[in-house]
């Protein structure tokens, strides 16, 4: 049976992506519990205005599935942010306010987004009181236009919606969800990620009853796809996104993390992180797709760098750029006239790549 | 009704090494292999290869890269009105996790071909392997698709020519003969020679392009980097002649089809170097690219020798030039010095082992030294001379036994002559010797007529060797008046000493019965000149076998081989070597086709001289083998024996 193949495959991936965690989620060290993971803030659209967003990730003991036996995402090693004692509600809170220091002088409109490396809406990562706390504090800021909470499907429950959006009133929200691709297939077999398309329809749906919208968060590039793979389903995503109503779609070009399978698979030359021109070619047919009614946004990490997505090294700055300016304006003019002699590289991987099955570096 | 379409693989005459030509037949085309394929080519004499649905499909017939996650149904739309051939889906460097992670591809792969049965022709699937597979894991699988019909199969190069490129080559050795075979990936013209000798039918020119778009001019040895300010090199084709530095579209095309010219032109190079049996010569030539490609042809000499012997023929070009170290192991020469081993007895009747140098000309006998040696032979020792075997030392066969000088590659190899030695040279020469000297009583002296390198060996040897050692002339060139005189006062004092008796001339009995020791194996020998065996001729032309007066088998001095006639061959039978059974009671016609072919002995090789047996195992003809003996048990096709005599009915 074919089903058992691909089962066996499953489950080849997911012994592989626990093996390459190596010794790093033992080595995790106990953090200082009352100061988050990282915390930044960026230029970013909020409504129609351009205004401050403030992007914290609270230090927890991380995403359960990439703690357990099953491995984690192929990519990802986020959860080696957190910490490996959990924190107490208290310390929680104490980390938001740390982080919420930054926005001490700025002006509205703000956005707050909270991840966590795992689920914000999950009890045993973050406690009902903290959550509490934290969701209180933001609804006395006036300034707090729009809110993002990170979380998995299986967290996005009615009763919490309902007091979610209680508490932040009529407050534009987002859940953030990292749906990585539309293929049920691509997102177990190459993302390791074990949930399906029809869990991120309902949490969706389930959103909307309660006015909460859908950032979802889309992976260019998982590990065992040639480039023109990944960059037709990142595009064939988006518009299933967009089709289910996702408010908002951000695209992740997939970054080399440390202890990850992705990372094991680059060190054998056998991964090579996605090209900006793919970003740019996903961003350009999102627009499309999203024919105004979903904000497209990227915030690519580490490009340009070996380990990011990138170029040749000659033009990523100003794509990079190009993709930023995107991000903030909806206005896809941002990528006219960009050039370089790569694009004819890029375009030679797009069709060999596919063919020969050789990875292209 | 669709007609049902199909795709198939006819191997063509000639070999030298796997390398072989054939016709890839796809629905009503046919393409001349070996061939080459690409992306997006718009040149006739390049196979497409393309992704269904993602890349512009051409009217002309392809190679079909289809999705991993297909249906059912969605497959069996591929197969409507076309026949291209279609690759096997498979994950993009999923095989790099650990095992059984390629098993697991393969096995995805077995049942895509199970779900398409009925809608798609089993020809025309290509199968995916894994790279970096293991070895034994792809051999306990390949039958289930040779079963299934699967009858072609893809590798891929990485180009870095190191383990994952060995491996390719490795994993398609192990392949069918009959299955046609692609190298795909990163593949410079460079390593194509190679390619095209360890087998590979089709091969990819997608890297022409990638160089290109980098600036890059390929040539056959090297890449050339085109920069503003630095003068190309001259190149006569069309497509250079708008090479103008300038970064542009156009550029970019010109030095595609340059690169595209290079490619046609080093396929062809390698194909009509095939059809003169100089394709080893080529490959080896082609190691001083880099050293990389010369570590990577040590390594397939090394781990794929007996499937390159397999099907390296036994006889060849007039003149086989082995020049460096990637020579002392080539298969000819290595197959020479493990027959000499396996298949030669000296012959009865010898006390002295007169040891010389080689010549540069072949045979030895007809050069100026090896004629003053053997006068200063037989002025010294007159009829006794056949209490003689002489043997020549040479680099890189070894040993030379005096009968067997005309045998192929003995006769026809010429090596760049210098009297330096390196290491490896002598320590295979010291082995030869020592293996062909404990083939002698230890009563026998050895005379080492030799000096410089050839000492060496003689040294090497010494103490590996039962028998005592007469050096006459270590000080000096062997072929000096002085030496010869040294060489006829040690043989004039042997004599005495050993009392050596005088004898008929066994001279024409030597050669026929060690050549056929060589030819067919031990006891041929015996079997063809028995003690009541006539023998007349000239060992420079042809030395003819009678048994009261019927002919039995005659050696034919510019091939250095035997040909059998009929009777001959019923004498050999009963070595049960060199056969072949014909699926019919008679021979019609010149040839036998592969189809024909019921068994074949395994150890034939093209170029061999073949019993036609039929299934009563009575022989009915004898000819000259034109391809591999287990060619002929797995090729459907082809024409597998040329008669040279056959049982008229």
């Amino acid at each position: 049976m074919m089903v058992d193949v691909l089962e066996e495959m499953q489950t080849l991936v997911k012994n592989a992506s626990s093996k390459s965690r190596g010794v790093s989620l033992v080595k995790r060290r106990a953090k200082n519990p009352n100061k988050p993971a990282a915390a930044w803030t960026t230029q970013a659209r909020i409504g129609t205005e351009i205004g401050t967003a403030l992007s914290i990730v609270l230090s927890t003991e991380g995403c359960a599935h990439a703690r357990s036996s099953e491995g984690g995402c192929t990519m990802c090693s986020y959860l080696l942010d957190g910490t490996s004692m959990n924190p107490s509600s208290d310390e929680l809170f104490n980390q938001f306010m740390e982080a919420m220091k930054m926005l001490e002088n700025a002006s509205s409109p703000l956005s707050v987004k909270i991840y966590t490396s795992g689920s914000f809406l999950d009890k045993e990562e973050i406690p009902d009181e903290a959550r509490n706390l934290i969701l209180t504090e933001i609804s006395n800021d006036e300034r707090i236009k729009e809110v993002v909470l990170e979380s998995r499907p299986e967290y996005v429950l009615d009763p919490i919606l309902e007091e979610v959006r209680s508490l932040l009133g009529n407050r534009s929200i987002e859940l953030a969800m990292g749906l990585e691709s539309s293929s049920d297939l691509i997102r177990s077999l190459c993302v390791n990620k074990n949930f399906d398309f029809a869990a991120f329809k309902e949490s969706v749906d389930l959103g909307k009853k309660h006015d909460i919208g859908m950032r979802a968060y889309i992976l260019l590039k998982p590990p065992f796809l040639t480039e023109r793979d990944a960059l037709l389903d990142a595009q064939k995503t988006i518009s299933d996104a967009i089709n289910a109503g996702a408010t908002t779609v951000s695209l992740n070009p997939v970054n080399v993390q440390s202890n990850t399978l992705v990372e094991f698979l680059w060190k054998k030359q056998r991964y090579r992180p996605p090209w900006l021109w793919s970003v740019v070619e996903v961003l350009q047919y999102a627009h499309k797709a999203a024919k105004g009614a979903a904000r497209v946004v990227c915030d690519p990490a580490a490009a340009g760098k070996k380990r990011g997505t990138h170029n040749c090294g000659r033009c990523d700055t100003s794509i990079v750029n190009a993709i930023r300016q995107f991000s903030l304006t909806q206005d896809v003019q941002a990528f006219d006239g960009l050039q370089c002699e790569c694009r004819n590289l890029w375009n030679h991987t797009l069709t060999h790549e596919d063919v020969s099955f050789l990875v292209h570096r | 009704m669709e007609m049902k379409r199909m795709t198939e693989f006819r191997v063509g005459r000639g070999h030298d090494g796997p390398a072989r030509i054939g016709e890839y037949i796809i629905g009503e085309e046919v393409f001349q292999t070996p061939l080459l394929t690409g992306p997006d080519s718009i040149r006739k004499s390049i196979l497409q290869i393309r992704y269904m649905g993602r890349d512009l499909t051409l009217p002309n017939p392809g190679i079909v890269a289809i999705p991993f996650n297909m249906t059912p149904d969605e497959f069996s739309n591929v197969a409507l009105g076309d026949s291209d051939p279609i690759l096997l889906p498979s994950l993009v460097s999923f095989a790099s996790l650990d095992n059984p992670a390629s098993t697991l591809l393969l096995r995805y792969q077995l049942e895509m071909v199970e779900k398409s049965k009925g809608t798609i022709d089993p020809s025309r699937l290509i199968l995916r392997v894994p790279e970096n597979i293991d070895v034994e894991d792809f051999k306990s699988i390949i039958d289930e698709f040779h079963t299934k019909g699967i009858r072609s199969a893809a590798f891929v190069f990485d180009g870095l020519l190191g383990s994952t490129d060995l491996k390719s080559i490795t994993l398609r050795s192990t392949l069918p003969a009959s299955w046609l075979t692609f190298a795909l990936g990163k593949i410079h013209p460079s390593i194509i020679p190679l390619l095209y000798y360890t087998g590979f039918d089709i091969i990819d020119t997608g890297y022409a392009y990638q160089a290109a778009a980098s600036g890059v001019r390929l040539w056959s040895n090297d890449s050339e980097q085109i920069e503003s300010g630095k003068l190309p090199r001259y190149c006569s084709c069309l497509a250079c002649k708008i090479i103008d530095e300038k970064y542009s579209s156009e550029h970019i095309q010109a030095l595609h089809n340059h690169n595209l010219n290079i490619y046609s032109s080093i396929l062809s190079e390698s194909l009509h170097a095939m059809k003169s049996g100089r394709l080893r010569w080529l490959v080896e030539s082609m190691t001083h690219v880099s050293p990389n490609h010369a570590a990577l042809l040590r390594q397939v000499d090394k781990q794929t020798y007996p499937f390159i012997e397999e099907f390296t023929p036994t006889t060849g070009a007039d003149v086989v030039p082995l020049i460096g170290p990637e020579s002392y192991n080539s298969p000819a020469v290595r197959r020479y010095r493990e027959y000499l081993e396996s298949r030669y007895t000296p012959p009865t009747g010898k006390q002295i082992v007169l040891l010389l140098p080689c010549s540069a000309k072949k045979p030895y006998s007809d050069s100026k030294s090896h004629r003053r040696f053997l006068e200063t032979i037989g002025s010294a020792l007159g009829r006794a001379a056949e209490r003689v075997a002489q043997a020549i030392l040479t680099s890189p066969l070894g040993v030379v036994p005096r009968e067997l000088e005309r045998v192929f590659p003995a006769a026809n190899y010429d090596i760049p002559v210098t009297g330096d030695w390196d290491s490896e040279e002598t320590e295979l020469g010291a082995q030869a010797l020592i293996t062909y000297l404990n083939k002698f009583d230890a009563n026998c002296t050895v005379v080492a007529h030799v000096s410089g390198g050839y000492l060496g060996i003689v040294k090497g040897a010494e103490s590996q060797v039962s028998q005592s050692i007469i050096y006459t002339t270590p000080e000096s060139s062997a072929s000096s008046w002085d030496s010869r005189q040294v060489l006829h006062e040690t043989l004039t004092d042997l004599k005495g000493v050993l009392d050596l008796k005088g004898s008929q001339p066994k001279q024409l009995e030597e050669i026929v019965r060690s050549t056929a020791d060589f030819q067919f194996g031990l006891g041929a020998g015996e079997l063809l000149v028995p003690e009541n065996a006539k023998l007349g001729g000239k060992p420079y032309r042809q030395i003819v076998c009678r048994i009261e007066k019927e002919q039995i088998c005659s050696f034919i001095a510019s091939s250095g081989s035997i040909s059998l006639t009929l009777s001959g061959a019923k004498l050999l039978a009963p070595l049960n070597r060199y056969w072949a059974r014909l699926d019919a009671t008679q021979v019609k016609g010149g040839s036998i086709f592969a189809v024909g072919i019921s068994e074949a002995d395994s150890e034939i090789r093209p170029g061999d001289e073949v019993i036609v047996l039929n299934n009563d195992d009575e022989v009915i003809a004898v000819g000259k083998s034109e391809m591999s003996g287990r060619e002929m048990c797995e090729l459907n096709r082809g024409r597998a024996i040329s008669i040279r005599h056959k049982l008229e009915v």
